[in-house]
């Protein structure tokens, strides 16, 4: 009984994630779907053109490079600020954390809607407004994820580089940070997911200059008798994080592993009793 | 030329320096047409629209914008789930006293214009003077007042839309002649009529509709929005609704969330009406298949609300002559003839077929005739104005209170 109901818990999980897609994958290749059928009447790809035609690519193509810009922005600042809290180098860390949790406590609509006439008035482009409030939303994300890496890895670490003679910089870029590598990759793929699912910061702070995949999806849902459009814009926003988010699990799993193997030469064992 | 440039620059300058008022700011008048189209060559329009219609937005990239580009203007369309999100922008726009704005120009009417006008948002005193506004009657109360709210200028006619009910003759045998004939006709016929639940604007206008057919007319209801003429005027209708409910498509426990889905109902056998503030689609949806042969359009005696929807210009764009032009195109008999044609987008023109030369008139009369749809002038006959845009959001809180809370 103990055993069976985690199992349990975990397979109702994943219907709850999986089951609400069912009809997007069908409805993705319907043609034609009336009441009272099951399946859909006819199947084809008149849905996949239609998204085509109302511009899915170049959306697409916009959200990989929000997503991207987010990343970047987001990820160094973040591992910066997880060193300080996972290695304990502030006085304060209640102080950070407080600061981090603001953006995850306030919604992202009320901060678009708040900051919008700030930022027209400071004159930044939308663009860099854009890609500076969404950092600021997944800056926590990235900042924990490393947090809890440079938790799990020894201080020790950079010190014993430098007595080895690596200078300040290399210990950190060669040692360190190669030490903490499947996080880094988890933390640049939630600032990427930040970017590239956003759509009110998108639309409203960026007065509409980038037409990204979730605005284009979010006008065509609004409307319906276009559902077989509506389900392929959806499944291709869906896939692509999909995709990454797996081969990020599979990766840093392996990589993992093999760190795991790597700890017991690089930290002696007086250190490892500890 | 450079003098009106000048004015424009200054007139720009004042409206972006004195602190966000409700005084709309007002396009330098009289400046010749000419100048216009010189200033606008070259600008991009970011046309912000709802692009939840496919039709709609094949029309605009299709057929507007490469007509625009011949005019050395570039349409961009921003599709939005919701005009309100063109709104949002636009009010912070003007609430930071931007005048480099990214909203050009909105597909709008009612309660969005009404909210504009209020902030003092929109270019005003601009449409009045677009050429071929010439083909526009001067009398027409639809142009002249959106939502009950005097156009002033302050935004240009798209088109006009007649509310309308639809039915299958095959399946309807006695339709009704008035819409409290058709609630009693509901009310008949258990489970074979329902409509979309406010504030879906096609559900939203039904309520309005009724509240007419159960006031005594438009006239019975003031247009402008009053707490007493509320109070007085809305139990009956809460309570014949929600005695409705129980005989319409399942039990009145839930509504079709739009037109379109309502539409389905229909082309599926489960309902018998439908009703649409676009009946113009109604002719492909016969000829494709989609509706059965026998769908009719359910004459009204008592008449259906009218009423039409226009393109503003933002006082923050910095593209005020591109969107005027851009206007002024979609205004031309050519745009509103393209515009009429089922096959393209079909929203009946707002110009006065008697006002065109013989040539464009001639291209109307070309327009195919429709085997279920009457002619607008038929469509329109004893219609009633739209409530004030006021009235809009108590009617559908109210109906979500009073009709879907209480069963």
């Amino acid at each position: 009984m103990r055993r069976v109901l985690p199992v349990a818990g975990l397979v109702l999980a994943l219907l709850w994630l999986v089951v609400p897609l069912a009809p997007v994958l069908v409805w993705a290749g319907a043609e034609r779907w009336s009441y009272p059928d099951l399946l859909p009447g006819a199947w084809g790809v008149t849905g996949w053109r239609d998204a085509a035609a109302a511009g899915l690519p170049f959306a697409l193509l916009r959200s990989l490079a929000l997503g991207l810009a987010v990343a970047a922005v987001a990820t160094p600042l973040g591992v910066m600020t997880g060193r300080v809290l996972g290695w304990r180098l502030t006085g304060r860390p209640r102080l950070v954390v407080a600061a981090l949790l603001v953006p995850l406590v306030l919604p992202p609509f009320a901060v678009a809607m708040g900051l919008d006439v700030v930022l027209i008035r400071v004159g930044l482009p939308e663009l860099v407004s854009v890609v500076l409030l969404l950092s600021v939303v997944a800056i926590p994300y990235t900042a924990y994820t490393s947090a809890t890496a440079f938790a799990r890895t020894s201080p020790e670490l950079e010190a014993q580089a430098r007595a080895l003679g690596a200078t300040p910089r290399q210990a950190r870029l060669r040692v360190v940070l190669p030490a903490v590598r499947g996080s880094i990759l988890v933390a640049a793929l939630l600032a990427f997911l930040v970017g590239w699912s956003d759509y009110v910061v998108t639309l409203l702070v960026g007065g509409g200059q980038l037409v990204t995949a979730p605005v284009l999806l979010g006008a065509a849902a609004s409307g319906s008798g276009n559902d077989a459009a509506v389900a392929a814009m959806a499944l291709a926003t869906l896939v692509p994080p999909v995709a990454l988010v797996t081969v990020a699990a599979l990766r840093v799993r392996s990589s993992g592993r093999t760190a795991a193997d790597r700890l017991p030469e690089s930290v002696p064992p007086e250190e490892r009793m500890r | 030329m450079t003098l009106a440039a000048t004015a424009l620059a200054s007139a720009l300058l004042v409206s972006a320096c004195a602190a966000p008022s409700a005084d709309s700011p007002t396009a330098s008048v009289d400046r010749p047409w000419d100048e216009v189209l010189a200033e606008a060559e070259g600008q991009t329009v970011d046309l912000w629209m709802y692009g939840g219609d496919d039709r709609g937005n094949a029309y605009v990239d299709d057929v507007l914008a490469p007509a625009a580009a011949d005019l050395g203007v570039t349409v961009r369309r921003v599709p939005v789930a919701d005009t309100k999100d063109a709104m949002r922008r636009l009010l912070a726009e003007r609430a930071a006293g931007e005048d480099d704005g990214s909203v050009d120009l909105v597909w709008v009417n009612g309660d969005n214009f009404a909210t504009g006008q209020e902030a003092g948002a929109w270019l005003c005193g601009w449409s009045d003077d677009l050429p071929n506004m010439r083909y526009v009657s001067d009398e027409d109360p639809l142009v002249s007042e959106d939502f009950g709210v005097p156009v002033e200028g302050c935004e240009s006619p798209w088109h006009k839309a007649q509310f309308t009910f639809a039915y299958d003759s095959a399946r309807v045998t006695d339709p009704p002649t008035t819409v409290a004939g058709l609630l009693d006709w509901a009310e008949a016929h258990p489970g074979r009529f329902t409509y979309p639940a406010p504030p879906d604007f096609t559900g939203s206008v039904f309520v309005r509709q009724a509240l007419y057919a159960l006031s005594g007319g438009a006239e019975g209801v003031p247009a402008a929005y009053d707490e007493g003429a509320y109070g007085e005027l809305t139990p009956p209708l809460w309570e014949r609704l929600r005695d409705l409910a129980p005989a319409l498509w399942r039990e009145g426990r839930t509504h079709p969330r739009d037109q379109v889905a309502l539409d389905r109902l229909f082309a599926d056998g489960q309902v018998d009406f439908t009703m649409t503030y676009g009946p113009a689609t109604l002719t492909e949806l016969v000829a494709d298949g989609t509706f059965p042969p026998t769908t009719r359009v359910l004459e009204v005696e008592d008449g259906t609300i009218g009423n039409a929807s226009f393109l503003a210009i933002p006082a923050s764009s910095p593209d005020q002559a591109g969107a005027m032009v851009v206007a002024d195109l979609a205004l031309s008999p050519e745009q509103q003839v393209a515009k009429a044609d089922p096959d393209v987008w079909g929203q009946f023109t707002v110009l006065d077929i008697a006002l065109l030369e013989d040539e464009a008139a001639r291209a109307f009369d070309r327009l195919p005739d429709s085997p279920v749809v009457p002619a607008y002038d038929d469509l329109s006959r004893n219609a009633q104005p739209e409530l004030s845009s006021s009235w809009v959001t108590p009617l559908d809180e109210g109906w979500r209170r009073e009709v879907l809370g209480r069963p």
